[in-house]
């Protein structure tokens, strides 16, 4: 009985042991309870009040251009888009699925089966089979491979079976598709689901359901559009893709001035020069965001603006018809010589106002052998420099003059020299010439002797052994040479330009060479610049592209306030006496007439009263070291009307077939292009700006005819 | 007395029940605006509907003299482990459901997923009842090796579906066997030295278990670590450090910071700010603590606590070592759900998935607790018939 009632006694003993335990534990939790809500319960509030500002940014039209005459070159054509904004911290898969399948009942998607690839139906079967997924993983494979091996892995093992237990119709392409662009976006940056052919039906949907589509949006996106297609566009240069974003060689620069990683932004041309201007000011919208991550609140920080327009200070219609003009005359010259012109490939001008540094024109026809194919490469006259021959000599004369070491009417005999082993003369010997006329007929002795006298050799005689050599000289006539921009950047607006080859051997016989254009190479921009600064009175201006900065104005044809206005830019003053440019333009001026540019059509052009002055170089043509052919270099540099200078021309062409029968490509240029000159300002000037710009498709099929 | 001989039924009871299903309804009706697109059910009147099936099952329990399931503990307990045993096989396939990783379901088309490791809970009780009541009926004098061999006894009829559940894997069902084990074994009458003993060898097997594997992972990997390790150790890091150990510690950032922003009185109804993931269900705590701050979360706690007192209360009164055995059972399973399940909402205890009993939706756990419930009226309206031997 005792030992029963011992054991009736431990029960409730230990039922109350066990109520006691109970309490206590339910005691923890109301104390912790405590702590949680009394406690830390401000701070658990706080933290869900914490919202967090982000600014968004909205792209806006780029700036147009127009040429010179207010002509609209580029412009911009909206495209609608619907782009996908994703939240912070990004969407769940499954949110994705879901939108995408909502949106995909708005819009269409074109070719959904070429942009579906395996990989992406295997994504969407895993989405619908996780579990069934996960078997396909060894529980080795889930210990050691990390969360994406292990993904990858089990994406890798969906059989063709199961996939093709998935009816793959095109509405589920069409989900995919859109599914896999959502999947792309970054948080809090719009990433364009759809931009090409979005109907205005579709615009018009996707706007109406925009409250069940969290994060769709439907915008518009601009694209460049030119209004002269093909012409002059490797100049204006290129936009970057969304895609490609900021130059990633770049990005600090580019994202330490406000830009994101995906913006649009100019790599090339005058895109690249003028980024800042062409932007415009993108849309700032304000993000609030609640601690999950949950859009609360948009707000417009700031409204967009459309970029600043460029007035360009090209004249487009002159640019389209010099383009012929060149493109033919290149034509021309390779059908007519197929086997003597084999190497000549490129034709170069550059038109310019002397007196503002505006440039015109800058052409650059390019013939791809390989392609057969013709090609405006304006770009070619600022990055190719190639020796001009005599065309320089206007700059050689100056240097002489104004060293002292000729004075102007200072006669040289013209006949062969020789200095050791080295024979030079001009192309036959001229007998005595003045400065003038060794610029009228191109001499090369004079500018020898010019050489000579520089370099510290007053004494030559033929035959003599060796001659007094200051290589100082070299230097110095170089830096004559940049006071007309040879040798120099021109500093045109552009992000870049060469400079020309600068010969590494400075002795005698190279400086001779030098003084007739045979040793340094410039581009044709540098040759244009030049031949302006002895136009303009011997100020080097810096040559221009674009002349104004004008504010962005709604109407598509109008042109806003001038925001910015570029003045002529003096780069130096050729710091000579001025009647030694007279010898010069009096030398230029004969060339035409009465020189070396004489009977090559001119003749019936001396109304338009052109100064210029011919060049030849010798251009061996080498590949892989081995010297393959003779070939000649055809420049043309000079200006008009030579009493009032209002255009300066620089033409090059490089690698021309030596001997007889050469077509004087230059000259033919040349003279076209300045007839059309006057042509077309005689046209302005009777019946007012041509509004109309023609179409073409580089140009091509006006050749072809 | 003579009143209180035909109040056979325990009225304070079924009141705090009563209380406790209008507290879960009302915290469905609640929520179930704010559970987004997924909940396509309306767990407000599908609660309610459970609430009537298990009012009917408590009346049917009722019916029986509870002494009758000495009889059927063993058939009770057979044709649960039956079930662990299908789920282990994965047998037959089509009507084995398996989520979030875990094996634990049969589904029914029409009916909808059945879990019967929440039943098998009440079996075991009874079974294990049934153990150390005929153990101690047959060893009246308590002698070391007759209290040891009740604990092998024991450990034979429990481990078996712990290990079974353990595999699921379910570590909240297999903790809850636990403490149903530990609550009976407390009770059971085995001497404090042999307890004291057994549980220090436990707790040295655990720990040389766990230092084994600390030491040799590799030779350890065995499918216990696979299967259960693994998904504990995930939960304990997430438990430790929610910021970092982002995926497993999510749900517990959510919980704290709706149950802590309910602060003092809470926000009122319906006034929700942190989006909890299984509101509905193992998180309902959260939505009443964010609702009512912690005056109401409190008062359910004390509610809570009211019925684990009424059942000691039972327990207590009961002069039939039998019931007071099942009724201990019965405390160990619903202390241990509520501790566990407010216990890591609140950061005290990692995540584990469990419902809060009586509160959290769920078909299978609240027939169960109902069920429960039953048993414990039935042992109190019995216990008052013996109050006359």
């Amino acid at each position: 009985m005792g030992k029963k009632k011992k054991k009736r006694a431990q029960l409730p003993f230990r039922l109350n042991i066990l109520f006691l335990f109970v309490f206590l534990l339910f005691s923890g939790l109301i104390l912790q309870l405590g702590v949680v809500q009394i406690l830390n319960g401000e701070e658990a509030q706080d933290e869900i009040n914490r919202t967090e500002n982000t600014i968004s940014e909205i792209p806006v039209p780029r700036g147009k251009m127009f040429d010179r005459y207010g002509r609209l070159v580029l412009d911009n054509e909206p495209v609608r888009s619907i782009t996908y904004t994703a939240p912070k911290n990004g969407a769940k898969a499954e949110d994705r699925l879901d939108l995408a399948k909502k949106l995909a009942g708005y819009i269409d998607i074109e070719d959904a089966e070429e942009k579906v690839s395996e990989r992406d139906k295997q994504e969407y079967w895993y989405l619908l089979n996780e579990e069934d997924a996960l078997e396909k993983l060894t529980d080795e494979e889930k210990e050691e491979l990390d969360n994406g091996d292990q993904y990858n892995t089990m994406l890798e093992r969906i059989t063709e079976e199961e996939l093709a237990e998935i009816e793959w119709n095109d509405d589920l392409l069409e989900v995919i598709a859109i599914k896999k662009e959502l999947d792309a976006a970054s948080e809090l940056s719009p990433h364009i689901v759809k931009n090409e052919g979005v109907t205005e039906e579709e615009y018009a949907k996707v706007s109406e359901h925009l409250g069940e589509l969290e994060g769709i949006d439907a915008t518009i996106d601009w694209k460049r559009i030119s209004a002269v297609e093909g012409t002059f566009s490797d100049i204006i240069g290129s936009v970057s893709s969304t895609e490609r974003g900021i130059p990633k060689e770049n990005e600090q620069y580019y994202l330490s001035r406000g830009y994101s990683p995906n913006d649009r932004v100019g790599i090339s041309g005058l895109e690249e020069q003028y980024e800042a201007e062409l932007k415009g000011t993108k849309e700032k919208v304000e993000y609030i965001t609640d601690s999950s991550g949950k859009v609360v609140n948009t707000e417009v920080v700031t409204e967009g603006q459309r970029g600043n327009d460029l007035m360009l200070t090209i004249d487009m219609e002159l640019q389209q018809a010099v383009d012929k003009i060149v493109r033919e005359e290149l034509k021309t010259a390779i059908e007519m010589h197929p086997s003597k012109n084999q190497y000549m490939s490129d034709a170069l001008v550059v038109m310019m106002d002397p007196q503002t540094g505006e440039v015109l024109t800058m052409s650059g026809q390019h013939y791809d052998r390989e392609e057969k194919e013709y090609r405006n490469q304006s770009y070619r006259t600022l990055y190719d420099a190639h020796r001009p021959g005599s065309a320089v000599k206007g700059a050689t004369v100056l240097s002489g003059l104004d060293a002292g070491v000729i004075n102007p009417g200072t006669v040289f005999n013209d006949r062969t020299i020789k200095i050791g082993q080295l024979e030079k003369s001009s192309y036959k010997d001229l007998g005595p010439v003045t400065d003038i006329q060794a610029l009228q007929e191109s001499s090369n002795v004079y500018m020898f002797h010019i050489a000579m006298r520089m370099a510290g050799e007053f004494n030559y005689h033929y035959g003599m052994k060796s001659m007094n050599f200051d290589p100082q000289s070299f230097t110095t006539m170089r830096n004559y040479f940049k006071q007309f921009g040879l040798g120099v950047e021109t500093g045109i607006d552009y992000p870049y330009e060469a400079t020309g080859y600068v010969g590494p051997d400075p002795q005698g016989g190279n400086l001779l060479d030098f003084a007739i254009g045979q040793y340094d190479t410039y581009t044709t921009m540098q040759l244009a610049q030049y031949v302006s600064t002895l136009a303009n009175d011997g100020y080097r201006i810096r040559p221009r592209l674009v002349s104004e900065i004008r504010s962005p104005k709604p109407d598509r044809d109008e042109l806003g306030s001038v925001v910015e206005s570029f003045n002529t830019d003096v780069l130096n003053k050729i710091e000579m006496d001025d009647k030694y440019l007279d010898r010069v333009h009096e030398g230029f001026r004969r060339v035409i007439t009465q020189g070396t540019a004489e009977g090559h059509g001119w003749g019936s052009l001396s109304e338009y009263k052109v100064a210029a002055k011919t060049g030849t170089a010798e251009n061996e043509v080498y590949k892989d070291g081995k010297k393959l052919a003779d070939t000649e270099n055809l420049s043309l540099v000079g200006y008009a009307p030579y009493d009032e200078p209002e255009v300066a021309f620089a033409i090059i062409v490089p690698n021309n077939g030596t001997g007889n029968g050469q077509y004087d490509i230059n000259h033919k240029i040349g003279t076209r292009i300045i007839k059309k000159y006057f042509e077309l300002k005689e046209n302005r000037d009777k019946d007012g700006v041509n509004k109309e710009l023609k179409q073409s498709k580089e140009g091509k099929e006006e050749v072809e005819d | 007395m003579n009143s209180n001989n035909n109040s056979t039924i325990d009225y304070t009871l079924i009141f705090i029940v009563l209380l406790l299903g209008i507290v879960s309804c009302f915290t469905l009706y609640s929520v179930q605006p704010y559970l987004g697109s997924e909940a396509q059910d309306n767990y407000f009147i599908k609660q309610i509907a459970w609430y009537i099936a298990g009012g009917i099952v408590v009346g049917g329990i009722m019916w029986i003299d509870y002494d009758r399931f000495r009889h059927i503990s063993w058939y009770l307990y057979g044709a649960g482990m039956v079930t662990l045993l299908m789920l282990f096989f994965r047998f037959p396939p089509q009507i084995i459901h398996t989520a979030n990783n875990a094996t634990s379901w049969f589904i029914f088309p029409g009916i909808g997923t059945i879990q019967p490791a929440e039943f098998f809970k009440v079996f075991l009780i009874i079974a294990l009842a049934q153990v150390m009541v005929s153990h101690n009926e047959k060893f009246k004098t308590r002698t070391n090796k007759s209290d040891l061999w009740l604990i092998a006894k024991i450990a034979a009829v429990s481990l078996p579906p712990m290990g079974l559940i353990a595999v699921q894997p379910d570590l909240g069902g297999f903790l809850v066997l636990a403490a149903i084990v530990a609550c009976m074994v407390l009770v059971s009458g085995i001497r404090w030295r042999v307890l004291l003993a057994v549980s220090l060898l436990g707790l040295m097997l655990i720990a040389a278990v766990i230092g084994l594997s600390v030491m040799f992972p590799d030779t350890v990997g065995t499918t216990l670590e696979e299967s259960v390790f693994k998904h504990v150790e995930s939960r304990f890091y997430g438990w430790l450090d929610p910021e970092k150990y982002a995926e497993s510690g999510y749900q517990l950032k959510k919980a704290m910071l709706a149950i802590g922003s309910g602060q003092l009185t809470g926000k009122g109804l319906q006034d929700f700010e942190v989006d909890v993931p299984e509101r509905q269900t193992d998180m309902i705590f959260t939505a009443i603590a964010e609702q009512f701050g912690f005056v109401g979360a409190s008062i359910v706690i004390t509610l809570l606590f009211l019925l684990i007192y009424r059942l000691i209360y039972i327990a207590l009164q009961s002069n039939d070592e039998y019931g007071s055995f099942i009724i201990t059972g019965l405390i160990g399973m619903f202390a241990f759900q509520i501790f566990q399940n407010i216990g890591m909402s609140v950061q005290l205890l990692p995540i584990t998935g469990l419902p809060l009993p009586f509160l959290s939706y769920g078909g299978s756990s609240t027939l169960t607790y109902m069920i429960a419930i039953g048993l414990a009226l039935n042992i109190r309206s019995r216990t008052k018939q013996y109050m006359f031997d």
